[in-house]
């Protein structure tokens, strides 16, 4: 049931990104920065916050005035600031849901990664209790039935001594001291909402905070121009003598709402807290198990620090020495937070196939596919394909149509995540002839499965990340592909396009290997993008 | 007879760098040996390919080193391993590619390569990083 629902799921976002790579191209496609984005809503709600509190006055009598003024007599930087302060969190709510719902489909949430999830899931509360206690500040008729229903909904709960509704009965009893204590909310909340964001990215290493510039200067240019179409309104004066009976509620946040007065607190409780709890246990639900984690080989660690700059989930720690070589450190991996990605044992030196077949055990390495497996599978794919355009492509098993590639006449090595591929792979494949050329298949550039993989690839490929590509190696004879999960006739038809170049480049040359520089060369390799 | 002999003055005062050193020193003499076998065709690549592997590694290490001392001349240094993994890797695929090798030559420039790293180890990065 969950599998066809993941499934269904995968396909409608397919849908949706795929046209936003057309329009946009991967790399800045907003659905593979829905996290960061939050982030980036969340400071612009900060900024435009701060603006506004300059002018906002903090009693039941003057808010509504003060934040009138900020409208229509200084519409053109408080009227747009107001506006970019409510757009801004209603962006917030939708990429943090999209974020929820693309990490359910794309089963990121169990195994090591329930950390986020849970996390994530908590901080869903803080959003939305940000957001509505800003809806009281304004002190409209919107503010006033959410005064109300808000008061309703937590009288239901067996908390308070006397009802908090009362309060709102008539204008007598709502003090500005109480106005004070939900201004005090509104700065508070998001205060521990933005602590929880930082818990919630605390188990992954590089967490994107910040979306790429084109996104960030795109959207902010999108809420502006939003803002100055349709500046956010206020929706007359508050009125506790009178029942507010029409409101247009904000659906973003109040979703919920109208369903309190319709059904009842009670049954709203059960739909939010039971939700919440649900969502909060799904990783469990059923549990899943990791690959086995990576496993370090101290004979052949010598502590070199490069396993634990790439992985992309903190796993991998760097301790002291434990077996008395005079080494300072070795790397250490913690299985609680190994996602079995492999991107460790493609960053070690020492995994490298032109070793001794019989000691190739790399300093860190993978269980499920170790490197000696992948150097063995290599030669297996290879062996029954002959001419001048044999390819070998390396894929990751998150990627493009597998299927696609079993048909395109090339051989085919598997891989957690390209990341997992040691560069050296690429080097002994072509230079002992192997293969004609190489081909590296991952995920959609700027969405890989395992966060960093794609990214060490290019940089190591291009001489920027240890361990390089060697610049011996021809780049023309290695291509890449970021295909993401739905491209497969564009990835056969790359496929053949790099045979036929590969045909017309003849067969590597025999004897006297170019000697180009690693450290100087122009290590420019094909690429080929998706979409 | 060995390649090349271990000698105090190689020593550059940090435990794991020579240790490392003596390692491949003992890789380099075994290559030697083996490369005056019959059988060298075959197993003189294995070697070459561990060589290669221990030497990536080693300067892995001397770079993760350097990075944490924030040695000034980090860059060149660096070229300097890059441009020695290259030669090593050019040695590895003459090997290869000819089978028929003169095994002279062959010792001679892996002993000038190894030698030359030494030669990369200049007083100031000693000095850092102690």
């Amino acid at each position: 049931m969950l599998e066809s629902l993941q499934r269904a799921g995968r396909r409608a976002f397919a849908l949706v990104e795929n046209a936003f790579d057309a329009a946009f191209g991967p790399r800045i496609n907003p659905f593979y920065h829905l996290g960061a984005l939050g982030f980036f809503f969340f400071w612009i709600v900060a900024a435009s916050g701060i603006y506004l509190f300059i002018f906002f006055e903090t009693s039941i009598d003057g808010a509504y005035g003060s934040v009138e003024y900020l409208t229509h007599t200084q519409w053109y930087l408080g009227g747009v600031t107001r506006s970019l302060h409510r757009y801004a969190s209603d962006a917030m709510v939708i990429v943090v849901l999209l974020h929820l719902a693309r990490e359910f489909v794309l089963d990121r949430y169990r195994g090591v990664r329930w950390y986020a999830w849970l996390t994530g899931v908590m901080l869903l509360w803080f959003l939305y209790a940000s957001g509505i206690s800003g809806y009281w500040l304004v002190w409209d008729r919107l503010a006033q039935y959410i005064a109300v229903v808000t008061a309703e909904w937590f009288d239901w709960l067996p908390l308070f001594g006397e009802s908090i509704a009362r309060n709102f009965l008539d204008s007598a009893t709502v003090s500005d001291r109480f106005f004070s204590l939900m201004f005090f909310m509104h700065l508070g909340i998001p205060l521990f909402l933005l602590l929880g964001m930082w818990i919630h990215i605390q188990r992954i290493s590089r967490a994107r905070t910040n979306p790429p510039r084109a996104i960030m200067f795109g959207t902010l240019a999108a809420l502006t121009a939003l803002s100055l179409v349709y500046p956010a309104l206020s929706q007359g004066p508050a009125d506790l003598d009178t029942v507010v009976s029409v409101v247009r509620p904000d659906w973003f946040y109040l979703t919920l709402y109208p369903l309190i007065d319709v059904w009842s607190p009670g049954a709203v409780w059960a739909v939010a807290g039971g939700g919440s709890l649900l969502l909060m246990v799904l990783p469990w639900l059923p549990r899943r198990r990791e690959a086995a984690a990576a496993v370090v080989s101290l004979p052949n660690c010598n502590g070199c620090g490069r396993c634990f700059a790439d992985c992309p989930y903190s796993a991998v720690i760097m301790q002291p020495r434990t077996d008395g070589l005079p080494y300072a450190s070795q790397a250490s991996v913690d299985p609680d937070l190994c996602t079995a990605c492999g991107i460790c044992a493609g960053a070690c030196p020492t995994a490298t196939p032109f070793r001794r077949t019989t000691e190739l055990v790399a300093g860190i390495d993978m269980p499920l596919l170790p490197v000696r497996a992948m150097r063995q599978r290599t030669l297996d794919a290879m062996a029954p394909l002959s001419g001048t355009d044999r390819v070998l492509v390396y894929v990751c098993r998150s990627s493009s149509g597998l299927g696609a590639l079993a048909a395109s006449g090339v051989g085919v090595v598997t891989l957690p995540c390209v990341g997992a591929l040691p560069p050296s792979f690429i080097d002994f494949a072509i230079s002992r002839r192997h293969a004609d050329g190489v081909m590296l298949v991952g995920c959609a550039a700027g969405d890989c499965y395992q966060r960093l993989g794609i990214d060490w690839v290019e940089q190591r490929l291009a001489g920027q990340r240890d361990p390089y590509l060697r610049g011996r190696v021809p780049r023309n004879r290695v291509a890449t592909a970021w295909a993401g999960p739905r491209d497969g006739a564009e990835l056969a038809r790359r496929v053949a396009a790099f045979r036929a170049q590969l045909r017309d480049m003849g067969p590597y040359p025999q004897g006297g290997t170019p000697s180009a520089s690693t450290a100087q060369s122009e290590m420019h390799n094909v690429t080929y993008r998706m979409g | 007879m060995s390649l090349i002999e271990w000698d105090e003055k190689f020593s550059v005062g940090v435990a794991a760098v020579d240790y490392e050193h003596r390692e491949l020193i003992g890789l380099v003499n075994e290559t030697y040996d083996r490369l005056q076998r019959p059988d060298a065709g075959v197993t003189v690549p294995d070697f070459l390919g561990e060589i290669y592997a221990r030497i990536s590694a080693h300067f892995a290490l001397e770079e993760n080193l350097m990075r944490a001392k924030r040695y000034a001349h980090f860059d060149e240094h660096k070229a300097d391993h890059e441009r020695l993994l290259d030669e090593i890797r050019d040695i590895m695929d003459d090997y290869e590619d000819r089978k028929i090798f003169d095994t002279e030559r062959l010792a001679q420039r892996l002993g000038t390569w190894f030698t030359v790293h030494f030669r990369t180890h200049d007083a100031r990065l000693h000095r850092q990083l102690e």
